[in-house]
């Protein structure tokens, strides 16, 4: 154990609680005090306050920019009113309108998510997506004749028995409740993987953990919240239009969302709130002309404040984002999982035959055969140019098109992501530290545990555990002094170790390394050195090293291979391979292998 | 036959439309959605020209100047300091385009304008007689095409966008002004943009709305087509086919949507739309 845990209590588990409490006594006497627009026009803007919720959530914090919620919204409200209209109003078609106007959305959230993620998909897509269907909902409610009431809606139905200042206290009431439910799940352990994906999805997709996966379930799960406020929207309203699911909709929540403050929850709210009370005051007066000094201000805001009104007011306050007083995460070492399979540890870990890659008719890999058994540390060298990179992108990314032979513990990895050969116990450094630059050095490497020990929904664990080894690294490192630092503020040494550390956490049976050293200084080159020489000699990892530094290769490796002009040339003990003629030559630039 | 030429004339349409926003992603990596925004004013370039009783084909250089001088402002301004957050550039031209939607709206109030035809009757062609005007329209395409051609393969700015589009890094360390390429492509293309909204004057209704229904379908095409007109070209004729065959033999509101529905599937299964390597 290092770092004694402290028991200050988080800033949120006082303030969350006492903000929800006076905003539901708020609620609840304000139809006493409002007069009837007001309650009316507040009513709405709370409803629309959850899609802002909502939007914040994918955008604001999983970085997915969505059009959509206003479709899915609008398909709750549809679900709801057509029930009503066209099926019946007792107090169980109520109930079915209210289970339809969820769970459609839900289902139809997994659809769209299965079209916006997949692996390697772009963002960019993902918001294209997210464009064409609530364009292609809205044509669907145009089209639909007697059952959507097509260009004029649907009208007159049954809602249920609340009068308006009932509606006014149930939107308010949804509305805290799922508040503070985003609030704990975003600052809950789960809730940083949105964060991590938002930073560095490559790098999440190297720890194991399936984005892809996770983002069309978060996509879904929304869609169910659009799909509540549509029901509730339908009941409060009495009335359902097509431009309730259209795109400029859309477009609007994430206006109201960017101006109050992506990334922030409170501030979506406050500003889906405002903006649309003030719309509904000021729209009899000037209405073109208030639109176009919200339209100018979001320009604006976008450009020269992209966190919105929230980053403006925490900047003037002087609230730090990240208050150093709850510094309490704890590294708790753990007993390696149970190496199945370790019997065969003699066989080769990963195999390569015959493994060609070529971009055109440029061929950067010819006829690599390589394996490498469990205990082993080969060093890859070669010039630059020679395909080392590529030859560790082919092996760790199934999805990269190369013609041979690839396995990893006797299984073929071809068409396999990335994080399907992570869990075949394949771990990758990169050459440039990728790591994550919006978190803590405490939620790097909870990130890299999280596919083995599945994050809590709720809780932000106060401790961390870690395998004895990266826990050893992460000591070594003197990274336990900075578990609460934003990684941000770390060195570059400090960065490569992180995501050593952070690899070594997954506990692979196979290490791929890029570079591990380059940049860092000699003191921590010796270290790093040690640390795998102890992870293969002890723990039998294997591990493949590229390096440039001869000397460092040396020392360390069991075994050395040498690439160049993408044919593996040699391929032999340490001392066979140095004083080699071929390698002088090579290295010297001298004639062609 | 006469469906044949509706699909050619659609997709002519439909080129034209994107083409400035196809130029402006191509180069710039940005999707300029005030492109609807700009096609409006060129739209309303025409209602202008026509009060003040000019000749209705002094419209298309005049729509073409405004919409590529607004452009130029737009890129200083705007675009240029967003260029390293595409999805926020994205949200700041579309709200830049509101704020255009609101000013015509303020001007011209928000009623429908009529504009003189450029063009009026029909003509004999191929047995059929045919809107003049939508002839006319391929005609502007290939025009359109051909500049766009003659402009990447035929002059320096052309090669320096290449190499934009390429590699930028290195074609700034080549010590090309890449800035001025940028600023240069979008004046082209916003402008181009206004051309096309002149262009569409006899063809649609002119309102301060009337951008928004074209953007999408040029979004789309311009999604799949990468930064090749060529690709452009063939997602036009293809999709434009679509369009107005489901809208034909169908249902017309389903065939407003059919390009959308359409590209994005295409993107789905092949993330590259129709643009090669």
């Amino acid at each position: 154990m290092v770092n004694p845990t402290r028991t200050s209590r988080p800033f949120n588990s006082v303030a969350l609680p006492a903000l929800a409490a006076g905003a539901l006594v708020v609620v609840a006497i304000g139809p006493i005090v409002l007069d009837r627009f007001a309650v009316n026009v507040l009513t709405r803007s709370m409803i629309y306050a959850v899609l802002a919720i909502t939007v914040d959530i994918l955008w604001g914090y999983a970085g997915i920019l969505t059009f959509g919620q206003a479709a899915f919204f609008g398909i709750g409200a549809y679900a709801t009113a057509i029930v009503a209209t066209h099926v019946g109003d007792s107090p169980a078609m109520m109930a079915l309108g209210f289970v339809l106007a969820v769970a459609t959305p839900m289902l139809l959230g997994l659809l769209v998510g299965w079209l916006s993620f997949y692996h390697n998909s772009t963002p960019l897509y993902a918001s294209v997506i997210s464009l064409v269907f609530p364009i292609v909902v809205t044509q669907l409610v145009f089209s639909g004749g007697v059952w959507t009431g097509s260009s004029s809606g649907l009208v007159g139905y049954t809602t249920l028995p609340l009068e308006l200042g009932g509606f006014f206290r149930l939107a308010g009431f949804c509305l805290i409740v799922i508040a503070v439910a985003a609030w704990i799940f975003v600052k809950s352990d789960a809730g940083k993987l949105l964060i991590a994906i938002r930073d560095n999805e490559t790098r999440c997709s190297y720890l194991g953990l399936n984005t892809s996966r996770f983002k069309i379930l978060l996509t879904a799960c929304l869609a169910g919240v659009a799909g509540l406020a549509g029901f509730l929207y339908a009941h409060a309203s009495g009335v359902v239009a097509p431009e309730n699911t259209g795109f400029v909709f859309g477009t609007e929540l994430v206006v109201w969302t960017a101006l109050g403050g992506r990334g922030t929850i409170l501030g979506p709210i406050l500003g889906a709130i405002g903006i649309d009370y003030l719309s509904a005051n000021l729209s009899g007066e000037l209405p073109f002309l208030y639109q176009l000094i919200v339209g100018a201000l979001f320009v604006v805001m976008i450009i020269v404040v992209p966190g919105g009104l929230a980053a403006v007011v925490t900047k003037i306050a002087g609230i730090g984002t990240n208050p150093t007083a709850i510094a309490s995460v704890t590294v708790k070492g753990v007993a390696s999982r149970p190496s199945a399979g370790w019997v065969e540890a003699r066989d080769a870990l990963i195999k390569i035959e015959n493994l060609g890659k070529s971009y055109g008719s440029h061929h950067v890999l010819e006829g690599i055969d390589l394996s490498v058994r469990a205990g082993e540390l080969v060093s890859l060298v070669g010039p630059n140019g020679a395909g080392k990179t590529t030859l560790m992108r082919c092996v760790s990314d199934g999805t990269l098109e190369a013609t041979g032979v690839r396995q990893v513990c006797g299984r073929s990895i071809v068409r396999l992501t990335p994080s399907d050969i992570v869990a075949l116990g394949v771990g990758r450094k990169f050459q440039v530290a990728s790591v994550f630059d919006s978190l803590t050095v405490a939620d790097c490497l909870r990130m890299a545990r999280m596919a083995i020990d599945p994050p809590s929904v709720f809780a932000a664990s106060r401790t961390l555990a870690l395998p004895l080894s990266s826990e050893r690294i992460v000591k070594l490192t003197g990274l336990d002094q900075l578990l609460d630092s934003s990684v941000s503020l770390l060195s570059h040494g400090q960065k490569q170790s992180l995501e050593l550390a952070m690899v070594v956490a997954l506990e692979p049976r196979l290490i791929l390394l890029d570079e591990p050293t380059a940049g860092l200084t000699k003191p921590e080159r010796t270290m790093i050195g040690g640390i795998l020489k102890s992870l293969t000699e002890e723990l039998g990892v294997a591990a493949i090293l590229v390096e440039h530094d001869l000397d460092f290769v040396r020392e360390i490796s069991s075994r050395i291979v040498v690439l160049h002009q993408g044919k593996l040339v040699l391929d032999g003990s340490v001392e066979e391979v140095v004083n080699s003629a071929l390698v002088k030559s090579v290295y010297s630039g001298g004639g062609h292998a | 036959m006469t469906l044949l030429l509706d699909i050619a004339t659609t997709a002519a349409v439909l080129f034209i439309v994107a083409s400035g926003l196809l130029a402006i992603f191509g180069v710039l990596k940005i999707i300029n959605f005030a492109h609807g925004a700009w096609l409006t004013v060129g739209a309303y370039c025409s209602v202008l020209i026509a009060h003040w009783g000019l000749n209705p084909w002094l419209s298309l250089p005049f729509a073409f100047l405004v919409g590529a001088a607004l452009g130029a402002l737009t890129e200083r301004l705007i675009v240029k300091p967003l260029y390293r957050r595409p999805l926020d550039a994205i949200l700041a031209t579309w709200g830049l385009g509101i704020v255009i939607g609101q000013l015509i709206t303020l001007w011209f109030g928000r009623d429908v304008q009529m504009t003189p035809n450029l063009m009026s009757g029909t003509v004999g062609f191929l047995g059929v007689d045919y809107s003049a005007y939508r002839l006319f329209a391929v005609v502007a395409a290939l025009a359109v095409g051909i500049g766009f051609t003659f402009l990447l393969d035929g002059t320096r700015l052309g090669l320096s966008a290449r190499a934009v589009i390429m590699n930028e890094s290195l074609a700034r360390a080549l010590g090309i002004d890449t800035g001025n390429v940028r600023l240069l492509t979008f004046v082209i293309g916003t402008g181009l943009a206004g051309l096309a909204g002149a262009l569409l004057t006899p063809l649609t209704s002119v309102d301060p709305n009337m951008g928004v229904a074209w953007l999408i379908g040029a979004f789309m095409l311009v999604m799949v087509a990468g930064s090749s007109f060529g690709a452009l070209a063939v997602a036009c004729l293809l999709f434009g086919g679509a369009q107005v065959l489901v809208s034909t033999f169908l249902n017309p509101v389903l065939g407003g949507v059919t390009i959308a529905v359409l590209c994005a599937l295409v993107l789905r299964l092949n993330p590259k739309g129709f643009a090669r390597g």
